[in-house]
């Protein structure tokens, strides 16, 4: 119970920083030369690249290619829509 | 192409059942201005963006709404989940659960399936743009509707995050509408 309550506050910093790059992305579409932007959005990127780094290592991969187990596919792990973490 | 990733856009965690008003949210899984036909109609005209800025946006946005579809399918799906054809009777849907038992199944609240006829891809941008400005804003009457016939504080928290985004889209739309129109009035 407690490792999903972590679990969820790790998957909520991913979501968060998920779409915030989201949403800049769009924004960016209409406004490629929003220099500010574009560095929101690099700042953005990084914060969700460390967010889903940190989910990964402590729960189970997002990305078939984040598997990291060497003894079983762990792909198959962890919450599928519509189950819930 | 797609990569997957497991995790819904925001988390969907609806704790009560409720058969009769899942068959209300199946609307924007299957009906006329549901996510459904929005990525569709996004991912289909981006093959004829006269531009990068056109295909991107429409891939984009095309994408955000097949994360949607997700939403509304894992909605859907926990306010079902192992209620019995009984269940389904009592809350008046007795005719969903005889074709479909807990299934998601992409049809309208009135029960019509999902049908291309809902979209148009007419390879001309300003008419395209056009459309998917009334779609986004037909997406958020529909959400409307939603949040006027739902109590549920579980599935309109994630009802007005959707509400929202459709917002932003026709905003998105929008720009880009007008750069090609002024581009159409330069020449």
């Amino acid at each position: 119970m407690e490792n999903n309550i972590n679990g969820r506050q790790l998957l909520q910093a991913v979501n968060e920083a998920s779409f915030y790059m989201q949403d800049l992305q769009l924004y960016l579409d209409t406004h490629p030369n929003d220099m500010t932007a574009i560095g929101m959005f690099k700042e953005a990127a990084k914060q969700y690249k460390a967010c889903k780094e940190a989910f990964e290592c402590a729960c189970y991969p997002l990305n078939a290619e984040s598997s990291r187990d060497e003894e079983c596919w762990d792909w198959l792990r962890g919450a599928w829509p519509p189950q819930k973490l | 192409m797609f990569i997957f990733e497991k995790r819904t856009q925001i988390p969907v965690r609806i704790n009560n059942k409720n058969p009769k008003l899942a068959g209300i949210i199946l609307s924007q899984y299957g009906g006329p201005d549901g996510e459904l036909s929005a990525s569709l109609r996004y991912l289909s005209q981006r093959f004829s963006m006269p531009d990068n800025m056109g295909i991107g946006l429409l891939t984009d946005i095309g994408t955000e709404e097949l994360a949607h579809l997700e939403i509304i399918g894992s909605i859907v799906s926990q306010l079902t989940c192992g209620e019995g054809a009984k269940s389904f009777d009592r809350y008046g849907v007795g005719d969903y659960y005889v074709d479909h038992s807990n299934a998601v199944y992409p049809q309208s609240a009135a029960g019509a399936p999902f049908t291309a006829a809902y979209l148009q891809s007419k390879g001309d941008p300003i008419a395209d743009l056009t459309e998917d400005l009334a779609a986004e804003q037909k997406a958020r009457a529909t959400y409307d509707n939603i949040l006027r016939l739902s109590d549920d504080p579980d599935v309109n928290n994630v009802i007005r995050f959707l509400r929202e985004r459709e917002v932003v889209h026709f905003q998105r739309f929008g720009e880009l509408l007008n750069i090609y129109q002024s581009k159409i009035q330069r020449t």
